[in-house]
Parts: C-alpha cells; sequence; structure tokens
C-alpha cells in the first residue's frame, strides 16, 4: 500500500463490525512473495493447493512458472489473524438510516456514545475470514527465521508494551 | 512403457530406464543421446540414451531405425517394442523434465537456460549409464546449440569416451536414431496421457502438436488462461508464446527481483547534480522499514 505525503488522506470514521469477528470462518492463507496487481477471488483450491508439494525441507510450489519454497507462519499467541474488508462508501450508512438492521443496533449499544453517523465520514469493516497461522512463501528460498513479515509479528507485543501502564513506585 | 512415476509427480523429472544387458558390461558399447520436445511450448522434455555393444551394431541397424522425425507414431512404437524385444543387447534410459521444471529453471533468479539445462541432462544420462556399468566406448549426441563447444564440453567431462556431437546426428547414426525414437515415444505418451495437477474444468485435450506456430496450440493456450494463476503447470512459462499471452491476458505480477521503472533507476544518479533543496520523504523508524510495516492512512 502507497501511502505518500502529498496525497490528500481522506479523513472517516472506521466502525468495526464486531459480530463479524465472532462469524468469520477459518481460512487457508499464503503470503506470495510478489504482487498480484488486481483484488479479487482467485481459484486457489484449484491452481495452487494441489500443486504444493512436501520437499525434503519445506513446502515447494510454482507460481507463473517461479519457484516458491514455503513455511507454516503461526500468529503470535494471544493474537487471531482476520481478513478484513471495507464496506462500500456509504453501504453500511445507508442500510443503518433506512432500515436499521438489528445487528448494527446491537453494535451501536455497544460502542459508546452513539453519534450520528454521516454518509461520507463514516465507514464499516468487518471480518470475512480469521486464521491463527498462513503459508508464507518465498521466491526459490525459504524465507526463515529473518522474514519481514516475521518481525511484523512481534510489533503488537511491543506496542503492548510501549502502551502499558508503567506501575508507580 | 511405464510412465507412472510421472503420473505420480509431474512438477518435477523423472527417470526411467531398461535393464541394463549383461553383454553390455562386458563389451565395449557404443552410445546414442537425443532428445524429443525441446521447442514445444506443452508438455515434457525428453532426453534418452539408448546403448548396445559395438559388435551388435549391425543389428541394430537391422532394425532400420531411422531419424524419429521421418517416422509415423505407429512405426516409432512398432520400433521401440522391437528395441525392447532386443533388450538382451539393447538398452536405453530416459530423462522426463517436467515443464514446470523447465519454467522454473528458465525463470529462476538465476538464469538456468535451457541449452544448459539440456547439456547438464544428456551428461546425466551418460554418466548414468556409466554408473551402471555399462562400458561405453564411444558416444554419439545430437547437437544442442554450436556442436564445437558442446563436444568440447562432454570430451572433457568423459575423457576415456569417444565423444562425437553432430548436427543431424539422429540422422546419421542408428544408435542415435534409436535413442530419438525412445525419447519420441515417451514424450507423445507423457502429453497424451498427461497428469494436471490443477482440477480444471472443461480441460481441451486438443492441443495440437504443442509447437508454438500450431494455431491449435495457440487457440488452447488462450482458453486456458486462468487471470490470476496463468496457466495449469502443463504450460512451459518461460517460452516467448505463453509470455506474451499473459501480457495481454492475464493479471501483471510484480516481483521484488522485477525490473523496475523509470522513476527509480535513472533518475537517480543525477538527482545528487540538481540544484535546490530535495525533498526527502518522510520515513518511518528503521524498527518499522525493517518489518514492512506502514501506518494505514486508507483501507
Amino acid at each position: 500500500m502507497e501511502s505518500s505525503d502529498e496525497a490528500a488522506v481522506e479523513k472517516c470514521r472506521v466502525h468495526l463490525r464486531p459480530g463479524t469477528l465472532c462469524d468469520a470462518a477459518r481460512a487457508t492463507l499464503h503470503l506470495l512473495p510478489c504482487e498480484v496487481l488486481v483484488n479479487g477471488p482467485a481459484p486457489v483450491e484449484r491452481f495452487f493447493t494441489p500443486a504444493i508439494r512436501q520437499g525434503t525441507d519445506g513446502l515447494e510450489v510454482s507460481f507463473r512458472g517461479r519457484r516458491l519454497r514455503g513455511e507454516e507462519v503461526v500468529v503470535p499467541p494471544g493474537l487471531e489473524g482476520y481478513v478484513m474488508v471495507m464496506e462500500e462508501k456509504g453501504e453500511g450508512v445507508g442500510k443503518d438510516f433506512s432500515e436499521g438492521s438489528s445487528n448494527l443496533r446491537e453494535e451501536q449499544e455497544l460502542a459508546a456514545p452513539p453519534e450520528a453517523l454521516e454518509r461520507d465520514f463514516d465507514r464499516f469493516m468487518g471480518a470475512t475470514a480469521s486464521f491463527s497461522r498462513f503459508t508464507l512463501w518465498g521466491l526459490e528460498t525459504i524465507p526463515g527465521p529473518d522474514a519481514k513479515v516475521r518481525g511484523a509479528l512481534t510489533w503488537p507485543g511491543l506496542a503492548a508494551a510501549i502502551h502499558a501502564q508503567v506501575p508507580e513506585d | 512403457m511405464d510412465l507412472g512415476e510421472l503420473d505420480r509427480d509431474s512438477t518435477s523429472r523423472c527417470r526411467l530406464n531398461s535393464p541394463v544387458p549383461a553383454v553390455c558390461r562386458k563389451e565395449p558399447c557404443v552410445l546414442g543421446v537425443d532428445e524429443a520436445g525441446r521447442g514445444p511450448v506443452l508438455g515434457p522434455m525428453v532426453y534418452a540414451i539408448c546403448y548396445c555393444p559395438l559388435s551388435r551394431l549391425a543389428h541394430l541397424e537391422a532394425l532400420k531405425v531411422a531419424d524419429s522425425k521421418t517416422l509415423s507414431e505407429s512405426e516409432r512404437d512398432r520400433l521401440f517394442v522391437k528395441m525392447e524385444e532386443d533388450g538382451d543387447f539393447v538398452g536405453w534410459a530416459l530423462d522426463v523434465l517436467s515443464p514446470n521444471l523447465i519454467s522454473t529453471s528458465m525463470l529462476g533468479r538465476v538464469k538456468y537456460n535451457l541449452n544448459s539445462l539440456s547439456h547438464d541432462t544428456a551428461t546425466g544420462l551418460v554418466q548414468y549409464a556409466l554408473d551402471q556399468g555399462v562400458k561405453v566406448a564411444q558416444v554419439f549426441v545430437d547437437t544442442v546449440g554450436p556442436p564445437e563447444t558442446y563436444q568440447e564440453r562432454l570430451q572433457g567431462r568423459f575423457p576415456g569416451i569417444e565423444v562425437t556431437v553432430k548436427a543431424k546426428a539422429d540422422a546419421l547414426y542408428p544408435v542415435v536414431s534409436a535413442a530419438s525414437i525412445c525419447a519420441k515415444v515417451a514424450r507423445d505418451q507423457a502429453v497424451k496421457n498427461w497428469h494436471f495437477v490443477e482440477k480444471l474444468q472443461d480441460l481441451d485435450a486438443d492441443y495440437g502438436s504443442g509447437y508454438p506456430n500450431d494455431p491449435k496450440t495457440k487457440a488452447w493456450l488462450r482458453k486456458h488462461v486462468e487471470p490470476v494463476f496463468g496457466f495449469p503447470q502443463f504450460v512451459r512459462f518461460s517460452w516467448r508464446t505463453a509470455q506474451s499471452i499473459l501480457e495481454k491476458e492475464a493479471e501483471g505480477v510484480l516481483w521484488e527481483d522485477s525490473p523496475t521503472g523509470d522513476q527509480e533507476g535513472s533518475g537517480r544518479i543525477m538527482s545528487y547534480f540538481s540544484k535546490g533543496p530535495r525533498t526527502h520523504p518522510h520515513l518511518p523508524h528503521r524498527y518499522f522499514q525493517e518489518r514492512g510495516l506502514e501506518s494505514a492512512t486508507t483501507f
């Protein structure tokens, strides 16, 4: 995700739909060492999963004719992985204004204080899947302990420590 | 010919061989090397060796083996059966290189081109025969690339053997013709009974010759493009034909070693000489950079 300073950052208020976190089904995830320049569904189960081989050291597969080597990464204890999807602008807000789904009512009761929602300001996001592990793939080499994403997973723990209350002594 | 091993795993390579005739371990032998399926954009490439004692070469010639390209499929099958019947003095071995192996070799970070892959496979097969105890005295090879350098390489690798590398060796030397028949029979069988690793829907088995210039093959490729995954592993992704279809009809993919655009490469050095203040984008702390973490401002 590219975020340059010059780009006008559109202000918005993001609401999480807590119910989706409980309902989210377990998903099998693969993190590839490349960027596919499109966002959308792909037939992973038909094209990718059946081609995975257990090699002598780690998993092997190929993508677009390039060899990948992979390993399982476990989400650190105390954390849970979610695949989050942002609802279209005004989608959730409109729904709330017109029909007011019961689900949303409940959420709003939890979120305090209940404010009026604005069409262009309030956005909703929800989980479509959850995971506690994923397969990390490297281009021709096993990503190993130095993989960036492994480092990234240490941040929540550090962040919690930084923000924790220091006991007065 | 039992290609069962290939059916079990069609993503790598597999070796197949006849029993070694006892006489080939006793008498000096002549060995031919040839390949089938080097050009096609579909299916495996098959390397084959065929060998027999020098004293029995006339018997092999009597089978009327010829360059596999000049024979019909049924003639090749018939000749292969005959060679099997003469298993008391004719031996063969194959190395079937899957299209996936070819793609991943050619598209590796360090490019392993088809000529090197071919040379190494041929060398591996000759070595295999030696390891099996075949008394190889002469080797005849149909060339891949310039014959002189190839011959020099092989001769250097096997100093005790008389090596001959020639263009059209498959038409000149019966033992190479025999190898070309083994290779072609295996390639045809592998393509016909290809076991797709992917779970494909309405798969069209009519892919023509597999050569890039065959309109049927091109039509098949266009029909079976998958926007994200590209093609099934039956296709050699490294072929220009496959690449250009992907460029037009599949989604773009950027790899960490993909060549970057102008804005990063060429502009850089000159920017040191430019006047005026250079704008430095605000970079996050190294902790975050090293972990690929960025603060999200948009979703």
